[in-house]
């Protein structure tokens, strides 16, 4: 902590001259930041492509073609079914294997196809809500972190400076530069993770609600089918 | 961990989550001046603290000789004319001696006929007046007292006479002395203090300068002259009185303002060239670096 350190103050330094407590935390910091930025690229490819799907589906369900046609179409069509098309398949599934029993009163195969449409809905939305309670806890707990990574650096500079006979800011300086280090990543950590929270929750709760004002639909066009 | 469907889209999150902290450590490592420089400058301002110094050593050469003129010259003429003059005195003062004791030779003569005739008087009245003989002899004797009484006085007032004569001749010599000694080191004064003269001016237009606000004077070379009443204490006896402007009332005002603010300003200790800064007269040119 001389003048010479003071001179050559580059990040790397500030990173290397840190105490190891200051060091695990500012690493903990940037697993924390690469991953909850990981997690938000990949939240951000999910739910666009879920709202497109979802969009597709309804303007091909919409267009009024023969239902059978629509279901068949699904499962050539993919790998596996996914967002609204999966609803969709599922009371579809149901409604169809109701109807191939004879006798069945009409208010047991709707309430049957229900119940699969809620278990394909529950299914999707446990996807799109993926991770996003990783992202809540990175924006609320990274600045804590990062704050005692910093806490920790100033008392190990204020404690250097109690042992010297001239205490200038230049024997301080470089402890809070590299203690600020960490509040910085955590910081950098905390604050995209909390606007993708939000941006991700407020899209989740908007698909969830078309899928089932959806569901709800096409239990009415069932019911008049049957 | 991932879901099924997020695995596709893992890897090309994976790369862009990477990207965005590479671009953030590289605007770190641009944007923000990692070679700090700042402690150069904390260098260049210590040494502010000490250029002072150095017009405080310019006053300490002058003053030193200005006192050696007069440890000099004034110990040199006393010795020259107690050694010089002093035969002079003398033989005025023999001359005046002489003519003093012969005019006392010629009262003692006197006295001597006087005595002699009162010799013979006695020596024809001893013998009338056997009785009148005591009498005179006690005149004699009051006579002879008188006579030593009047030498001494006499002697005392010659002493005295000399005395004084010397006396003056000595401050005569003296003040002659003193007003050449005088000559010499008030010639040699001058000089000096032409210098810390000359210095106090630059040093009190230096003071001003430095609390002139220049923004205000324009990007030109203009030249103020202000006639500056002073106090001994380097206070403004007066305010200060433009004499010629710059142009510019602005300047003008900054400038005054300048010399306001500067109160005290610095004057010799030497009382004496104080007359000196009663009225200073002093030219300005706030845009003229110095």
């Amino acid at each position: 902590m001389n003048v010479g350190v003071a001179n050559d103050m580059s990040i790397f330094t500030l990173i290397a001259g840190a105490s190891l407590p200051v060091q695990i935390v500012m690493v903990i910091l940037l697993i924390t930041s690469l991953f909850s930025w990981w997690y938000i690229f990949i939240k951000v490819a999910t739910i666009k492509r879920a709202e497109k799907d979802a969009n597709d589906f309804e303007s091909a369900f919409w267009t009024g073609g023969d239902l059978n046609k629509l279901y068949e179409g699904l499962g050539v069509g993919r790998r596996k079914v996914q967002g609204m098309a999966s609803i969709f398949e599922a009371g579809f599934k149901e409604y169809a294997r109701h109807k191939q029993q004879p006798r069945m009163e009409v208010s047991d195969v709707m309430e049957g196809s229900l119940r699969a449409m809620r278990a394909a809905y529950n299914r999707e939305l446990d996807d799109l809500d993926a991770h996003l309670p990783f992202l809540a806890s990175v924006g609320s707990v990274s600045p804590y972190i990062g704050l005692f990574g910093t806490v920790w650096g100033i008392m190990n500079a204020f404690r250097g400076l109690s042992n010297v006979a001239q205490a200038t800011l230049s024997q301080v300086a470089p402890g809070i530069a590299e203690a600020l280090v960490a509040t910085a990543i955590g910081l950098f950590a905390a604050i995209p993770a909390v606007v993708a929270y939000n941006r991700f929750a407020s899209s989740v709760d908007r698909l969830s609600v078309r899928y089932e004002s959806f569901m709800e639909e096409f239990t009415n066009i069932l019911q008049r089918k049957s | 961990m991932l879901r099924q469907r997020e695995k596709t889209v893992s890897f090309q999150a994976g790369a862009l989550s990477i990207a965005v902290h590479a671009v953030l450590f590289i605007a770190l490592l641009i944007s923000f001046d990692w070679k700090a420089t700042h402690p150069v400058s904390i260098a260049e301002v210590e040494l502010w603290d000490s250029l002072p110094s150095p017009s405080v050593p310019k006053v300490q050469p002058k003053p030193t000789p200005a006192p050696e003129p007069i440890v000099k010259n004034e110990p040199k003429p006393e010795p020259v004319p107690v050694v010089k003059e002093q035969p002079k005195a003398d033989v005025k003062v023999d001359i005046a001696l002489e003519k003093k004791l012969k005019a006392l030779e010629k009262e003692k003569a006197e006295e001597k006929l006087k005595e002699e005739k009162l010799k013979e008087e006695k020596l024809k009245k001893e013998k009338e007046l056997e009785q009148k003989k005591k009498l005179a002899e006690m005149q004699a004797a009051l006579l002879k007292d008188d006579l030593r009484a009047n030498e001494k006085a006499l002697k005392e007032k010659k002493a005295n006479q000399q005395n004084d004569a010397l006396k003056r001749l000595q401050q005569q010599a003296l003040a002659d002395d003193k007003a050449e000694g005088d000559q010499q080191a008030s010639s040699a004064k001058a000089a000096a203090n032409a210098g810390i003269i000359d210095e106090y001016q630059s040093k009190i237009s230096r003071k001003i300068r430095s609390n002139v606000n220049k923004t205000l004077c324009g990007t030109g070379n203009p030249e103020l002259k202000f006639d500056i009443g002073l106090l001994i204490t380097g206070q403004l006896s007066d305010r200060p009185k433009l004499i010629k402007s710059s142009g510019s009332t602005a300047c003008d005002d900054a400038v005054y303002r300048a010399i306001m603010a500067s109160e005290p300003l610095p004057l010799p200790k030497d009382a004496s060239l104080f007359s000196q800064f009663r009225n200073l007269k002093l030219t300005f040119r706030p845009n003229e670096g110095n």
